[in-house]
């Protein structure tokens, strides 16, 4: 079978080189290989046309993830294309590890460029270190028979990666944001989780008189209730056009009515005593701690939270996620979520297509039913989880995206675009949950910031629709 | 004769001159132009704007709001760690018992890293589960400050953390000192009726000028650093409650990918430490007496 399928791949590579590949073999069946179990579409093959023998190279940051579902595209890709490897190294501070490399005009072909440390993307896009992977997604899909590799992928989860209309990278992980609580509690407790921020406030009470604090969130790391909570919040009051004008840079977008509707909301939070004491003395892993041992009833967090705090997880504490209540009953089922975890190719590495060719091998079906069984997350690839038995953490963040239906909202862009807005909204979230300042002084101070950096032209602009 | 000497000298030094030049001197030259460039730090060729970095700096708040922490070290720091370093070391040498003990004990924290004081400090100020906070509980406080959580306190608890840390090490200089001052000369001090407090000030400090200069530089260049344990500690939060040039510097180079404008701040900060240094060296200069 194998041995059959590489004469098949030897005589389409010499096809191709006559310039009839494309047509040939759009009417082969497709190949199935062994080891990785990966069965390849029709004419899925090689449409980037990467040249035979290539021995490509890939740093990726090994974090919460680990790297063997990195390993596992590499078995692919080189199953896929005989002959050729691509090198698989896991680091962690990416961007002081890379950037002598990236300055001596050496960058790996691939990498994964998360983590703390990491590359700062909108800089390597300003000074066009990475491929235009438009070819990428326009390509057939390599395990997904007549379909192309971008309507493999989640609808809307690769838009943070687009740059002036041009995909610059592609995020691998699927990520679900919103408010956790532990189903077991609530059921001993009796309490239900609210449909509108009203029913929050009313409930926060109830949990309040009953001993526990209502919420906590990440102290030292604010911007958790940022994309947790302030960006549905926003989004479910004011409408996604609130977030396009802040991405935009329009000029007094922060002072939306929408935005100090919601500002107003969360401060209400720390005026009713409703964030657990001390919260903002903590980091992101002692407050969810705390939150595991029922010291405080709700967090804000994307879906990692689970294999972050796995170790530490009481048997049977549950934990489900749930979208942030908005204004109205109508509107509950929004919510957040996107997609991250960006890989990129480098467009002055040895080997550029070997590393577009390899992501292409990392977001396939067979690579992200992997991902799901051995990692316990979701890839954005359609049918990626399929047969996989999902934890309660994963099973309610997909029932919540089920249950949003066309309703998912986009994360806006400006913390990738513009860091220091970022910041700045991050230490005003801050100060506004301790109650150092108001709705209208945060409005104020990001307004400004915002300001600032439109009138800066040394920073690249990005506009989105 | 001359010619004789420089023959041996020449290659003996010039090995360590040619590491010297290459790795301290040039990439000092280095840094000093990209403080004048626009530089992302991901291509070779930064690009020239003159003094435009300099121009933003003195308009940027958070340059001032920095450097203002740095000054507040740089005030609290040596008057309260030299002075409790000058009090341990005279206490441990009027030969009080177990000095060995003490002298090891307040030595201690200065031999760990800094990223270890600032994670177990860390756990000293935590709100739920710190000594602090537990002993504040203890005693009916029920509502204990959040040490590193709050824009009132964080600073103050960085700096005391620093005077923990840095105070064995002022003591131990301060105790050489101490203890090279002739037996006589208190001997002539207690024969014309002078107490402790008056040899203490006539006599013992007088003669610790030397360490005391060496200490204050030492001191200034720690108060004008405090990267390390603000970055392990609070990462200069909240809310830019505890930033200083340093981990400001760091915030520019690194998140927000601006190397000149990180480099620029860093010639301001070493423009200070070096003008600061030069300052104590003038201040404090005296004839120093031999025994």
């Amino acid at each position: 079978m194998k041995k059959s399928s590489i004469t098949r791949r030897r005589f389409l590579e010499l096809s191709s080189a006559a310039g009839l590949g494309a047509g040939l073999s759009a009417l082969s069946p497709g190949l199935s290989f062994a080891n990785t179990g990966i069965k390849v579409a029709p004419g899925a093959t090689n449409p980037l046309g990467m040249p035979g023998n290539v021995k490509g190279e890939g740093v990726f940051f090994s974090g919460g993830f680990g790297h063997a579902y990195i390993e596992f595209a590499a078995e692919i890709f080189a199953e896929v294309h005989s002959g050729s490897t691509m090198s698989v190294e896991g680091i962690q501070r990416v961007g002081e590890r890379l950037r002598p490399r990236i300055i001596a005009g050496d960058p790996p072909d691939v990498i994964d460029n998360s983590g703390a440390g990491h590359l700062d993307t909108a800089a390597l896009v300003a000074e066009e270190e990475l491929m235009d992977l438009g070819s990428l997604m326009n390509a057939p899909a390599l395990d997904t028979p007549g379909k192309t590799f971008g309507e493999t992928l989640f609808p809307g989860s690769q838009a943070s990666g687009v740059f002036n209309g041009v995909q610059r990278y592609v995020n691998i992980a699927f990520t679900i944001f919103g408010v956790w609580h532990s189903k077991a509690l609530f059921e001993e407790k009796g309490w239900s989780y609210p449909k509108t921020w009203d029913e929050m406030m009313s409930l926060c009470e109830t949990i309040k008189s009953s001993g526990t604090a209502p919420w906590t969130y990440q102290g030292k790391y604010p911007q958790y209730m940022i994309f947790g909570v302030l960006e549905p919040l926003v989004e479910k009051i004011g409408g996604v056009q609130v977030w396009k004008d802040i991405d935009n840079l329009k000029k007094g977008a922060w002072e939306h009515p929408a935005m100090l509707d919601a500002l107003q909301k969360m401060k209400a939070l720390h005026d009713n005593g409703y964030i657990m004491k001390g919260t903002s003395g903590l980091t992101h892993t002692e407050s969810q701690a705390e939150w595991l041992q029922k010291k405080a009833a709700f967090l804000p967090c994307g879906t990692w939270l689970e294999n972050e705090m796995r170790s530490i997880t009481p048997a049977g504490f549950d934990m489900v996620v749930k979208p942030v209540p908005g204004n109205d009953r109508s509107n509950f089922s929004w919510i957040d979520a996107s997609s991250g975890e960006p890989f990129m190719a480098f467009a002055n590495s040895k080997n550029p297509i070997a590393g577009v060719e390899f992501l292409r091998c990392l977001l396939s079906k067979q690579s992200a039913a992997w991902f799901a069984k051995n990692v316990g997350s979701v890839m954005p690839v359609v049918g990626g989880a399929e047969g996989v038995e999902l934890s309660s953490a994963m099973t309610s963040a997909l029932a919540a995206v089920e249950n949003a239906g066309p309703n998912i909202l986009d994360r806006p862009s400006f913390s990738g675009w513009y860091s220091d807005i970022m910041e700045e909204a991050k230490n005003s979230m801050g100060s506004l949950l301790t109650g150092q300042i108001g709705a209208e002084k945060f409005i104020e101070r990001v307004q400004g910031v915002a300001d600032e950096v439109k009138e800066d032209e040394d920073i690249p602009k990005y506009t989105r629709a | 004769m001359y010619r004789n000497k420089y023959r041996i000298i020449i290659p003996f030094l010039s090995p360590a001159l040619i590491l010297y030049g290459l790795f301290v001197l040039y990439p000092y030259a280095q840094a000093m132009y990209i403080a004048f460039t626009k530089w992302k730090g991901l291509r070779k060729s930064p690009r020239f704007v003159g003094l435009r970095n300099f121009e933003k700096l003195l308009e940027d708040d958070h340059f001032w709001s920095a450097l203002t922490h740095n000054v507040i070290y740089l005030v609290v720091l040596p008057l309260v760690t030299l002075g409790f370093a000058l009090f341990l070391a005279f206490m441990i040498t009027q030969k009080v018992r177990f000095s060995n003990f003490y002298r090891i004990t307040f030595f201690f924290p200065q031999m760990m890293s800094v990223v270890a004081i600032g994670i177990l400090w860390s756990f000293v100020y935590h709100p739920t589960i710190g000594i602090f906070t537990s002993l504040l509980q203890a005693l009916g406080i029920a509502d204990p400050p959040v040490w590193l959580g709050d824009p009132a306190t964080a600073l103050g608890s960085i700096a005391l953390v620093t005077v923990w840390q840095s105070a064995g090490f002022f003591m131990v200089i301060f105790m050489a000192g101490m203890l090279s001052i002739p037996k006589s000369l208190y001997e002539a001090a207690a024969i014309d009726g002078a107490g402790r407090r008056t040899t203490f000030f006539k006599v013992t400090l007088p003669l610790l000028w030397e360490n005391m200069r060496s200490s204050l530089v030492f001191i200034t260049v720690l108060a004008m650093d405090m990267f390390g344990i603000t970055y392990t500690m609070t990462q200069g939060g909240p809310d830019r409650a505890t930033d200083v040039l340093a981990t400001l510097l760091y915030e520019h180079a690194f998140l927000h990918s601006r190397f000149g404008y990180a480099t620029s701040i860093a010639m301001v900060y070493f423009i200070i430490v070096l003008i600061l240094s030069l300052l104590i060296m003038q201040m404090t200069r005296r004839e120093t007496i031999e025994f």
